[in-house]
């Protein structure tokens, strides 16, 4: 399975990028909103995950996952934000925009793997070959 | 205009321990009181908050503190060398962090800016200062409002 | 030889992130002795240089060994979710057609900072057969500490992230500062009383299902008999008896059977008792 990771922070690309690689997926990373649908676009084989940080130069996450819902075509791609925004109205307007579920940063490699179970997204099957 | 109050300085201490502790897995420590902090070549990062209240979050902190905060952060092996663009990328997002905190517990109408690191160009003065300490060296942090 | 400062002081920030537990200084020999056996499983020589690579490598399963190797404490809500699956779809369903008096009695037996007591108040709430119902939970612990924190219902940003669904969250939860606070009202339908497990247990009445997980695994076999025949003792006929993943009543007290629930350990205590259970 394969998982996009959305943030402006190579540094936190790359400990999100570990944890789900080590949970078996393969990662595909974007720095902002709009980098990450054309990542999508030239994509044969969408993510089943997307992780996606709120404030990001040129697109943000709201307007991405806005985006990504409005395409029938990637309705199957499960969207988790991943921010440092917090306050209970954002989780709120992200969950109404489409958002699956809601990791608060900072946050442990055990919190995004249990949230990774309750979306239905682990174990990764073995021997998958995507 | 600024209507709601200056995040308050235990607050922001709170803040930075939840980061220390969960994203750099060091035990967070105020600068013991009664020793001089000094500050050689430095990184500078900050982060705006915007709305009830206006102004930014500065650390400040030596290059060598930079560079070890960062592979605390990545988890990086000791021999691999992080450069310096990766080093501003990993010190950004410990005060992103720590803004967006911030910022959820003051409350109110607020929007965060996004981290700004470079070289440093306004040296911090230890008396505005929370000083952390990073394993016996300073890690600066002011709360600086906007000019009236 | 003992662990070095360094590797202590990894695992004490590890163990404090995901579990709020603070190892002192001075445990330095506890952390050395519960996690020789993770590393010589790991095919390290030793402690520091199974830290070492932990503190490189990061991988989240074995950090959850390690964390699990130092607490003894529930640190995640809905914890191992098939449980509260269970209680969901059929065990308060069947309970709903049986208790003509509306009210279903809970004990949570070993109830830390109180995750595991909420999370079962909540699934009933998420259960449409038990609208309008009294849930009447009783939870304790051996720790007066872990019970005051568990009856102030306010949690680190970092304890809400564990295993809580961002739409419960939004629901039962109100930001507090840096904390995060659970609704009143819900924790107000919960009683916090401190008990141990190893001496009789004051009168309290029967329970239509106890929740004894994860505790266990810390007494010898004899006293896990004793406990598991006293617990016996509390439960309604029909109640349910869960227990951890990965224990389980065979060979402790056959009294119990088994009851199919998904991945669960779940019990009832068997109709027939054998004649050397009493």
């Amino acid at each position: 399975m394969r998982a996009l990771i959305v943030d402006d922070s190579r540094a936190m690309r790359r400990i999100v990028g570990r944890i789900l690689v080590d949970a078996g997926y393969e990662v595909l990373e974007a720095g902002d909103g709009q980098e990450a649908i054309d990542v999508l676009e030239a994509q044969a084989e969408l993510p089943a995950l997307a992780c996606v940080d709120w404030n990001m130069p040129v697109m943000d996450g709201l307007t991405f996952i806005t985006e990504v819902r409005k395409r029938p075509e990637w309705r199957s791609i499960t969207l988790m934000m991943v921010t440092t925004e917090s306050e209970q109205d954002r989780i709120v307007r992200a969950l109404a925009a489409g958002a699956h579920e809601y990791l608060i940063k900072p946050f442990t490699g055990e919190a995004l793997m249990e949230k990774l179970d309750l979306l239905g997204l682990l174990p990764v099957p073995a021997g998958d070959p995507s | 205009m600024t209507t709601g109050t200056a995040p308050d300085p235990a607050l922001v201490n709170a803040a930075f321990e939840q980061v220390w502790g969960s994203m750099l897995f060091t035990a967070f420590e105020p600068w013991p009181a009664d020793t001089v902090a000094n500050l050689g070549s430095g990184v500078q990062a900050q982060i705006e908050l915007r709305g009830d209240w206006n102004g930014r979050i500065v650390l400040t902190c030596d290059s060598e503190v930079a560079t070890q905060i960062a592979g605390a952060m990545l988890g990086a092996p000791a021999e691999e060398v992080l450069p310096d663009d990766d080093v501003h990328d990993a010190v950004g997002e410990v005060l992103n962090v720590v803004g967006g905190s911030v910022k959820g517990a003051l409350g109110g109408v607020m929007s965060l800016g996004l981290p700004g690191v470079s070289e440093t160009t306004n040296p911090p003065s230890a008396e505005d200062c929370l000083i952390i300490s990073w394993h016996g060296a300073p890690v600066f942090v002011e709360v600086v409002p906007d000019a009236a | 030889m003992s662990i070095s400062t360094t590797a202590f002081n990894f695992v004490r920030e590890v163990v404090r992130a995901e579990s709020a537990i603070v190892l002192e200084p001075g445990k330095e020999y506890l952390v050395e002795s519960r996690l020789l056996p993770l590393a010589r499983q790991a095919n390290h020589p030793d402690v520091d240089a199974y830290v070492a690579e932990l503190s490189t490598r990061r991988n989240p399963a074995a950090l959850k060994q390690v964390v699990e190797a130092l607490t003894t404490n529930e640190t995640s809500w809905f914890r191992d979710s098939d449980p509260f699956t269970a209680l969901r779809q059929s065990i308060f369903p069947t309970l709903a057609k049986t208790r003509s008096n509306r009210e279903i009695r809970v004990w949570a037996a070993a109830c830390s900072s109180g995750q595991e007591p909420y999370s079962i108040l909540m699934t009933a709430q998420d259960t449409p057969e038990l609208a309008g119902w009294k849930i009447d939970m009783l939870a304790t612990d051996l720790s007066q500490e872990m019970l005051d924190k568990a009856k102030a219902g306010e949690y680190s940003q970092l304890e809400v992230n564990r295993g809580l669904p961002a739409t419960t969250m939004v629901r039962h939860f109100e930001r507090s500062g840096l904390h995060w606070r659970i609704n009143p009202a819900l924790a107000a339908q919960v009683q916090f009383r401190q008990l141990n497990l190893v001496r009789p247990f004051p009168p309290m009445g029967k329970f239509d299902i106890v929740f004894l997980r994860n505790v266990l695994i810390y007494f010898d076999l004899a006293t896990k008999r004793d406990i598991l025949r006293r617990v016996r003792q509390v439960m309604a006929p029909d109640g349910h008896l869960f227990l951890g993943a990965a224990e389980m009543t065979m060979g402790v007290d056959d009294a119990w059977e088994r009851v199919p629930a998904g991945r669960s350990s779940v019990y009832k205590v068997r109709e027939e008792q054998p004649t050397c259970a009493r």
